[in-house]
């Protein structure tokens, strides 16, 4: 086999090779690359270089391949549109080195085509844009975070500042709470104690009512039995009864019934002033009350040597529980017997009194009491000492126990009263 | 800050002359273009090169996006040298889209500028529908993006990376760093799109300074009927065509190139 020429070597290889002078003209192609562009190879002697190429190789040609090739002496894997003669382009990588030679330089051209290697490259090219559009999209996405992120800050600065606000007033609150629970604390303590003090008066006032009924128990019952036989005796059905043993039973008598009558009195204040007395209040004319209850004392009166007189209107009516008011007027009736000499007059007015009351007058013209005496007739076992001859009864309850009836009532008692000219008392109770 | 400018864009200044020439490279590339052109002026000139803000080895962290959206920004870089050097009767040598930026700045500043050589001048690249002939249609300037993307994003980040690690290989490196005059792919879309979306044709008839026009032979991208537009549209200019063909006279036929512009230089200074 004979050795091949260097033109059928060149003519063989399988890629392009040109080769150009500073000016473009082309000097030398080979077969493979007229091939490629379509042409034949006697058309292109004499052409510029860049007429094969795209139009937008030329510029590159003219601003980047040729000034490097022309100041670097070489360029390598260059990606180069060539333009085909029918309009075709083709993609190629070329390498270049130029040479000085004697007449002038030339530089050759080593050109590949590259179809798969360009395809790859285009992807290459699509993602790295489509990275870079990421990257800016990213970028633009990173600052709105950082934007977002900025308010987040604000907004945490402002949450933090409400948070130390609301924990402040957490603390206010949970002190002022602690104040409470000290508070109630002590209002349970308090209540506590409050309570033992209620068992302790309650305990004291069972015991009260216990030694009440005791005493109406033990005491009267033995009065009553010895009223009850002094009478047996006094009827002789024991046998004959002497005048003097009948003026001893007498006294035993009296003794008993005064004895008796005292017991009662006190079992009466102590039930008033432990709140057991119910008033059955309702509208009392007060001439009715007193029509009822001078009958009771006429008797006594007239023995007593005394003169009464009445002055109460139909129309003055008090709400209040009438038995009670009653029981009143009896005490003041009779202690204003009591106090007054023979020849005496008692009179009972009726009238309307302030901030609307109604009251009733009980006038003596008795011995009177002192001034600076009158406040004490009221108190529990208190008789104005004075001197006079008549024996006085009673257990010096009934004024104590008629105020605290007459302010039971939401009324009062009341006296005035001047020595040696009388005494007034004053019953005032509330009108409908 | 005259010091922060020479180091921002790179500054070289040299040559035996007083008068400054100014070389300002286009698109794609750095001040490295003019090598074959500045020794031949150093005798009588001070000869001042330099790199835009994102080319070559000026400061890409100086590189504002809202400043070098327009060519505005560029031509601020112009002004920004010729403040740091107090450079007056500067004769301006623009390539490509450096000739529209040189305009800018000449118009701005019209007292530091005594000419203006335009190498393949192009006001507007695209055409405007039958009214403008620019050469290109958007979607080749879109093609163009794309080639871009495919050789700086395709080729050099992806590969790149892996090759400058190559231990067997450092002049690797070093040479994919000088392979492309910016190397920053974002920049250089940025640039590409502020050149070829230009339109700078009313900015021709209030140029105050005289004015060359090198015209290239079979130049694709500044063809020779946008030259003659420039020419047309820009007072007092000068039209030369010539015999070199593509659109980088200065490194294709820099003899020419040098003749062409010191025939002009003289001429002018005769005149």
């Amino acid at each position: 086999m004979r050795e091949l020429t260097a033109g059928e070597m060149l003519d063989r290889l399988p890629c392009g090779v040109v080769s150009f002078v500073d000016n473009g003209t082309i000097v030398a192609i080979n077969a493979p690359l007229a091939a490629l562009l379509g042409y034949e190879r006697g058309e292109l002697a004499g052409r510029h270089v860049e007429t094969l190429l795209s139009i937008s190789a030329r510029i590159f040609f003219q601003t980047h391949l040729f000034p490097l090739v022309r100041l670097h002496g070489r360029a390598e894997e260059m990606f180069v549109l060539f333009r085909c003669k029918d309009g075709r382009d083709v993609g190629t990588l070329l390498n270049a080195v130029r040479h000085e030679l004697e007449g002038g330089a030339v530089t050759d051209c080593v050109v590949m085509e590259v179809r798969e290697r360009q395809k790859f490259e285009d992807a290459l090219i699509r993602a790295k844009q489509a990275a870079e559009a990421a990257t800016a999209a990213l970028e633009r996405r990173t600052h709105e975070i950082e934007q977002a992120n900025e308010l987040l800050e604000q907004q945490t600065v402002e949450l933090e500042l409400q948070q130390h606000q609301l924990q402040d007033s957490t603390a206010e609150l949970e002190a002022q709470a602690e104040e409470m629970a000290a508070i109630n604390d002590q209002l349970v303590a308090r209540t506590h104690d409050l309570e033992q003090a209620r068992n302790v008066a309650e305990e004291a006032n069972r015991a009260k009512s216990q030694f009440l009924a005791v005493m109406s128990h033990e005491l009267r019952t033995p009065l009553n039995a010895i009223g009850g036989y002094a009478q047996l005796i006094d009827l002789g059905v024991h046998g004959a009864v002497t005048d003097a043993q009948h003026e001893a039973l007498a006294r035993i008598t009296r003794s008993q019934r005064h004895l008796l009558s005292l017991i009662n009195e006190v079992l009466n204040l102590a039930r008033i002033e432990s709140g057991h007395v119910e008033y059955a209040t309702e509208d009392v004319p007060l001439a009715e009350a007193v029509a009822a209850v001078m009958p009771m004392v006429e008797t006594q009166m007239l023995a007593a040597g005394l003169t009464y007189e009445t002055a109460v209107a139909p129309e003055l009516v008090a709400r209040a529980d009438r038995e009670k008011i009653q029981q009143i007027l009896i005490n003041l009736l009779t202690n204003a017997l009591k106090f007054t000499p023979s020849g005496g007059r008692l009179t009972v007015t009726g009238r309307r009194d302030g901030d609307g009351c109604v009251a009733l007058d009980v006038a003596d013209s008795g011995i009177g009491i002192a001034a600076d005496k009158l406040e004490s007739v009221f108190e529990p076992f208190v008789q104005v000492d004075v001197s006079h001859t008549r024996r006085r009864e009673g257990s010096g309850l009934g004024l104590a126990i008629s105020r605290d009836l007459a302010r039971g009532m939401g009324g009062d008692l009341r006296a005035r009263s001047e020595l040696g000219r009388g005494s007034t008392f004053s019953l005032v109770l509330p009108a409908p | 800050m005259p010091a922060d400018v020479l180091s921002r864009n790179n500054v070289k200044v040299s040559g035996a002359g007083t008068q400054p020439m100014l070389f300002a490279h286009g698109f794609g590339c750095d001040q490295n273009m003019w090598r074959f052109i500045t020794p031949a002026f150093a005798d009588d000139y001070r000869i001042v090169t330099f790199d835009y803000v994102g080319a070559g080895k000026s400061d890409l962290n100086a590189y504002d996006p809202g400043r070098y959206a327009s060519l505005d920004g560029y031509a601020q870089d112009v002004l920004d040298v010729d403040h740091a050097l107090d450079l007056h009767e500067v004769i301006f040598v623009g390539h490509s889209v450096s000739s529209m930026i040189g305009v800018l700045a000449a118009n701005r500043e019209p007292e530091r500028f005594a000419r203006l050589v335009m190498i393949g001048p192009s006001p507007r690249y695209v055409n405007e529908g039958t009214s403008y002939v620019g050469g290109f249609e958007r979607a080749d300037i879109e093609g163009l993006l794309e080639t871009m993307d495919r050789n700086y994003v395709g080729w050099a980040n992806f590969l790149a990376p892996a090759i400058m690690k190559n231990p067997e290989r450092p002049e690797l490196g070093a040479e994919l760093t000088e392979s492309f005059c910016s190397t920053d792919p974002i920049i250089a879309r940025l640039f590409a799109k502020a050149t070829f979306f230009a339109d700078n044709r009313n900015d021709l008839p209030r140029v105050r300074v005289p004015a060359l026009v090198l015209q290239c032979t079979d130049d694709i991208i500044a063809p020779t009927v946008v030259g003659e537009y420039v020419h047309q549209q820009t007072p007092g200019s000068t039209f030369r065509m010539m015999q070199a063909t593509g659109h980088c006279p200065h490194m294709s036929a820099p003899e020419e190139t040098i003749a062409l512009i010191r025939e002009y230089l003289q001429s002018a200074a005769i005149a």
